[in-house]
């Protein structure tokens, strides 16, 4: 009776704690694969890096411009509008896309197309015992599956990252147009506000975002049981803890990088 | 197992259980095995017939328990080197599962697997990457790599592991094939296969690299009884050529008159006897003659 209430109790705590520590441990060994040689990986790398592309450009370009005109566009734009400073949207969009939004809908988009899909090959795999046969056959899954995936999905999420940026812009000109204003105060605003560090900020952000995707994609698919539908639960787990993973990871980074560089807090 | 008490058996002296398996002490469940049952293991003697011969694998008391399900508890077995070796037992005792601890895909709670006298839960990844090299596994539903036709899944260990030439690879591969019967069957992809096909591509695949040991999980199992005797028959020409360890896992008695040299039979994680296959045949004890004999009388019933 006490076993069993403290099962129900501790169980779930315990075991979210040994899947983050797990996922901890695969990140080190997929660090520690990409980096020891040999490198049997760049084909695969490849061929990871077009599929995701492939996946994501198109969901990419209509999620950042519908975000972009939608929500920081119009939404901050009535807000300017009440002020009078619509031309003050432009920099806006340096807070509000190039921090925040962008790296979010990239990490979004990502981890829903591309990250997915990683859970749902490996899960597969898994099932079919493919990944016990590669072990068995002295490959090492994490160096030749993990790793391709791993630097894959950070890379794709850094180049998303920029576009996005494009795009997002793209749909806060579309609501600075929407309100009948001239484009002239939004760029002036814009590139006032704009720092280097607001980009590579941006960038980094986006990649380490990816890093997490892929690392809790890989796990989830690499550890799936129960058959098909076992392969369902470790898609939708994977999609939940990567988001979890992303909005947490995003807390801490700029909270490290508002107090590392003050100045990017200063809105001109 | 209620049944065993019913049963006009005459059990073996009772011996003090050890303290974790008295009913007070267990705090884990064994498949099979009720809370209430003192001494489950009542049958497992433990011994170890003469083989003649080396053991190329040795499992040295292991225990290995999944949450509180204990599947393999205390397990003693040697493997004969340049034998054919079966490990026979009901479903749900652990035969997968000890499968996957001599490959190292799975670690011991406790004890130690040995294979040619290296422990294999102590070696690093790269130890282990080496090590299984040595060997050969066929899944039980071959494992092939789905993104592959079969050529390409036969030739992956080749690619993988030697410097051979393309030419000489297709010859090892094609020879291979052809000893499975899948010679015509080379660019098909491995969902276009037959469970029977898929498992033969897969005995194809864990033989091409020669390997010193191989091991084979439940080959038999949903083949028709024709396809299941040419496995067995393909089984014992390819040790007979290449000689080496092997280890067949399943249930089918069949398969282990036709095929074993030594026998193992395991039930409830541990080995209740092992030998040779003749002398295990004609065994007098309860659980191993009404389970090698397939007897309805015994230990064993229907839960």
């Amino acid at each position: 009776m006490v076993r069993a209430v403290a099962d129900r109790a501790f169980l779930p705590a315990k075991s979210l704690f040994e899947q983050v520590g797990n996922m901890m441990i695969l990140t080190g060994k997929t660090i520690t694969a990409a980096i020891k040689p040999p490198y049997p990986y760049g084909g695969e790398f490849i061929s990871q890096f077009l599929f995701a592309l492939q996946l994501c450009w198109f969901p990419m370009m209509i999620s950042t411009i519908a975000f972009g005109f939608g929500a920081p566009g119009l939404q901050a734009a009535n807000f300017l509008s009440l002020f009078g400073a619509l031309d003050r949207l432009g920099g806006f969009f340096i807070l509000a896309s190039v921090r925040e939004f962008a790296p979010f809908v990239t990490a979004v988009v990502v981890a829903g197309v591309a990250g997915t899909a990683i859970t749902a090959d490996l899960g597969a795999r898994k099932i079919r015992e493919e990944l016990d046969a590669l072990q068995v056959l002295g490959v090492d899954p994490i160096k030749n599956l993990v790793v391709p995936r791993f630097l894959a999905l950070m890379l794709i999420t850094g180049l998303m990252d920029i576009y996005a940026l494009l795009f997002g812009i793209t749909g806060g000109i579309f609501a600075e147009l929407a309100y009948g204003q001239p484009l002239g105060g939004f760029f002036a605003t814009l590139f006032n506000n704009a720092s280097v560090t607001d980009l590579w900020g941006s960038i980094l952000k986006c990649t380490l975002f990816g890093a997490i995707i892929a690392v809790v994609c890989a796990y989830k698919g690499m550890n799936a049981s129960g058959g098909a539908e076992g392969v369902g639960r470790a898609v939708n787990q994977a999609v939940v803890i990567a988001f979890l993973g992303v909005f947490a990871f995003n807390y801490v980074f700029t909270q490290t990088l508002l107090a590392t560089h003050p100045e990017i807090s200063v809105i001109k | 197992m209620a049944d065993i008490d019913d049963r006009s058996v005459e059990p073996e002296p009772y011996e003090e259980p050890a303290p974790e398996l008295g009913r007070l002490h267990r705090d884990y469940v064994i498949p099979g095995v009720s809370p209430d049952e003192d001494n489950p293991y009542r049958w497992h003697t433990g011994e170890k017939r003469d083989h003649g011969g080396e053991d190329a694998i040795e499992v040295i008391d292991v225990v290995k328990q999944f949450g509180r399900t204990r599947i393999l508890n205390g397990l003693n077995l040697g493997l004969p080197d340049n034998q054919i070796s079966m490990v026979l037992g009901p479903s749900g005792t652990g035969k997968s599962v000890l499968i996957k601890h001599i490959v190292g895909l799975l670690y011991p709670d406790a004890g130690d697997i040995l294979v040619h006298g290296e422990s294999v839960p102590n070696m690093t990844d790269d130890e282990l990457f080496e090590m299984r090299k040595k060997f050969g596994l066929l899944f039980q539903d071959g494992a092939l790599f789905g993104s592959m036709n079969i050529y390409d899944n036969v030739a992956f260990p080749l690619r993988q592991h030697t410097d051979k030439s393309e030419e000489e690879i297709g010859e090892i591969v094609n020879r291979r094939l052809r000893e499975v019967g899948l010679a015509e069957a080379t660019e098909k992809m491995p969902n276009e296969l037959s469970g029977g096909m898929r498992k033969r591509a897969g005995f194809a695949r864990a033989l091409v690299l020669d390997p010193a040991i191989v091991l084979f999980d439940e080959p038999d199992s949903g083949l028709d009884p024709v396809r299941t005797a040419l496995l067995c028959e393909l089984i014992r020409e390819v040790h007979e050529e290449n000689g080496g360890c092997y280890m067949v896992i399943s249930h089918d008695l069949g398969t282990a008159r036709r095929i074993a040299d030594f026998i193992a039979v395991l039930w409830k994680g541990r080995i209740v006897e092992s030998g040779p296959s003749a002398e295990l045949f004609e065994s007098d004890n309860e659980f191993v003659s009404q389970f090698l004999n397939a007897e309805t009388v015994g230990p064993l019933a229907m839960d």
